[in-house]
């Protein structure tokens, strides 16, 4: 999930206030597919990135594509335009009831003697590390990999040598919009949702990004390694209604000490 | 036949006159009696709070339709909508912006949170104010003490639902009691909670009824969770740690989407999950989410009688309108809410003046309501209505069935709950 929205950080500098609600739409994706055709949201995954990637090259395109110069605080009030433009039409199709997508992978759990793993959570784990290592491979041994990335570094110079940055751009929205689609449909038989659930799932990856590095992908993924490990400690050690204390302390903690994030380069 | 002379037809004229002109006054008064309905329409208690705009909407309807406030020459009841957005701040914007256009009484507003913010609304502007629904203590008792120590004059708050600490008192008697029947003796209960406005005063009124019951069950271990929270893992492993022998949740729906399946993931070895009462566990939409996690588990909530011919009907016409959904606690209090305001119209002295509507609910003894009441709805020194009691149910069969007390039940429970 964070890796979608450091992706399109990382390229475009705009910040992406719809990531929580493109994660919504992923999941109620997800939850078409599982009750409509009968998709279990493990394999459906796949085809909720592409819807996602669509609509991400779209929404660039169509809306941030005027605005990628435009200053922070102009893109920040597209984009939470956006993100309520997404969850007032999830709430008008789906209501506002939380649902969550039965997978029979959700329900599953192996006994490692006093441990208890749960098999839904270690297989989205799973594929999440494939997705990045994916998108690592993509970005960094791809053509159009390398020219988001010259893209992303200075824009002017791709254009100087022939790249279509606006393409690249859209591309590169639409891919992070896919990581986040994925995300979703991953997340589904695990976390319940409803419209409004957007808005925190946007707060938790702006903080994951934070601690890693805006921009950098090793960095979201340990950000978000990092964040749900302070969360569970957090429950353990103090009270569990405190949990977001120990993940948002360690995100003024990083803030105080590598001001870049983790893995992020310091803005030049 | 006597032919008109001056006189009579003079006669005849002033008293034509005087039946013209004596409606007047009754005439220049507004055509309806604006009420302003405000409810978390949208946000994630939109669930709930649809269906109480839906239940006003329809008692409104029923009151009109049998000849609107007939004591004040069929005044029609119009609602003046409001939307909360579950956020609580917005109790204070949308209750100010209701009465701005007109609203001269509020209904609201399902969360504890927002109700407390419209109250201030109600006391400054003398709007007679009559909570559907919130749980909170504080809501009525505060202002009550304030009139009582005569910081404000009058109390425009009444309340016709159990509050927090009455769900607790009836919690425990309930549990104390449906042990006993069952004939087993669960020692270790624990609680699980919501961290928000609801949870905090639900648990608290749990805990301190307990004490002040001391029955022969404890309260282990408390774990507050925030709400909404993104996993509960953690959280159902300390609970397992603690050896219960039942689990107390008090849930929203999201996150009893999330505790409930954990539950089972997690395998705790209970007796049952039972609920000191909280939304999320009983609901149409949860029972088709969470199916079989949902069998068995009981909950003590404010429960439509459904031993009454009149909330069936109505329950089936919810059905309709609702596009499927079940008439329970929300849509239930909300509807009998309008009906209690229309009948506190009824025998208000006069409508331009709060302190008669005010006068006139003090005075309400409704029997008519289709809620589990013990007794007609009546307001205490507190403003609150001391027979808005709650029920047991327990999801049976994959529908919430009224099972406690004996008085209520339509069903006998189950528990312990069967091993899987």
């Amino acid at each position: 999930m964070a890796v979608g929205l450091t992706l399109i950080f990382g390229v475009m500098r705009v910040v992406n206030f719809a990531h929580g609600d493109m994660m919504v739409w992923g999941m109620y994706l997800a939850y078409v597919l599982s009750t409509r055709a009968g998709l279990d949201p493990y394999l459906g995954f796949a085809l909720c990135a592409a819807a996602l990637f669509v609509f991400g090259a779209a929404v660039q395109r169509g809306l941030v594509d005027r605005i990628v110069d435009a200053p922070h605080e102009m893109q920040i009030l597209l984009m939470l335009g956006v993100a309520l433009v997404m969850e007032n039409v999830a709430l008008l199709v789906f209501g506002p009831e939380p649902i969550r997508v039965r997978s029979p992978l959700g329900a599953a759990t192996w006994y490692l003697g006093p441990l208890y793993v749960d098999v839904a959570r270690l297989v989205t784990f799973g594929v999440a590390i494939v997705l990045t290592a994916a998108l690592w491979v993509f970005l960094y041994r791809t053509d159009l990999g390398r020219q988001i990335r010259a893209a992303a570094d200075n824009p002017y110079g791709a254009l100087v040598i022939g790249t279509d940055v606006r393409r690249v751009y859209a591309a590169a929205f639409g891919i992070g919009a896919a990581c986040v689609g994925a995300a979703g449909a991953l997340v589904s038989p695990i976390l319940p949702f409803q419209p409004s659930t957007g808005l925190s799932l946007s707060v938790t990856s702006f903080n994951i990004v934070i601690i890693g590095g805006m921009g950098s992908l090793p960095g979201a993924f340990v950000g978000g390694v990092l964040v749900s490990v302070a969360e569970s400690l957090g429950a353990v050690f103090l009270k569990p209604s405190l949990k977001e204390l120990a993940s948002f302390s360690l995100l003024i903690l990083i803030l105080i000490v590598r001001p870049a994030g983790l893995f992020g380069r310091r803005a030049s | 036949m006597p032919h008109t002379t001056r006189r009579t037809f003079l006669r005849a004229t002033l008293a034509g006159a005087a039946v013209v002109a004596a409606p007047l006054p009754l005439r220049a008064q507004p055509k309806t009696f604006k009420i302003g309905v405000i409810h978390p329409v949208t946000g994630p208690l939109a669930e709930p709070g649809q269906a109480c705009r839906l239940g006003a909407q329809m008692a409104a309807d029923a009151v009109n339709a049998a000849g609107g406030i007939r004591s004040k020459g069929g005044l029609q009841l119009e609602l003046v909508l409001g939307d909360t957005q579950t956020k609580p701040e917005n109790g204070r914007v949308e209750a100010e912006r209701v009465v701005n256009q007109g609203a001269r009484m509020l209904m609201g507003s399902f969360d504890s949170g927002s109700t407390a913010a419209m109250v201030s609304v109600a006391q400054q502007k003398r709007v007679p104010f009559l909570v559907d629904i919130a749980a909170a203590d504080p809501i009525t008792a505060n202002v009550a003490k304030s009139v009582k120590d005569g910081q404000q004059k009058v109390q425009y708050v009444y309340r016709n639902f159990p509050t927090g600490s009455s769900f607790g008192r009836k919690a425990v008697q309930y549990f104390t009691e449906m042990f006993k029947e069952a004939g087993v003796s669960p020692k270790r209960v624990v609680l699980m909670y919501c961290n928000d406005l609801f949870g905090q005063s639900q648990s608290r009124g749990f805990q301190a009824a307990h004490k002040a019951a001391n029955p022969g069950w404890d309260i282990v271990e408390v774990i507050p969770w925030p709400e909404p929270p993104s996993d509960l893992s953690t959280e159902v492993s300390k609970a397992k740690a603690a050896k219960p022998d039942i689990i107390a949740p008090i849930t929203r729906p999201a996150s009893a989407q999330l505790l409930l399946p954990e539950l089972r993931k997690q395998r705790l070895d209970i007796m049952g999950v039972v609920s000191p009462g909280s939304p999320g566990l009983y609901e149409a939409g949860q029972i088709a989410a969470l199916k079989e996690d949902l069998e068995h588990v009981a909950t003590c909530v404010p429960w439509a009688n459904f031993k009454n011919p009149k909330t069936n009907a109505v329950a089936e016409d919810f059905r309709k309108r609702s596009g499927g959904k079940t008439f329970d606690t929300n849509s239930g209090y909300s509807y009998d809410g309008i009906f209690i305001i229309a009948d506190a119209l009824e025998r208000a002295a006069k409508l331009d003046d709060p302190d008669a509507i005010v006068d006139a609910m003090r005075k309400t003894s409704y029997g008519g309501g289709l809620m589990q009441y013990g007794g007609p709805v009546v307001f205490n020194e507190l403003g609150d209505n001391p027979n808005a009691i709650t029920t047991m149910i327990q999801i049976l069969g994959g529908k919430p069935v009224a099972v406690w007390p004996k008085a209520a039940a339509v069903q006998k429970f189950v528990f312990p709950r069967p091993k899987a």
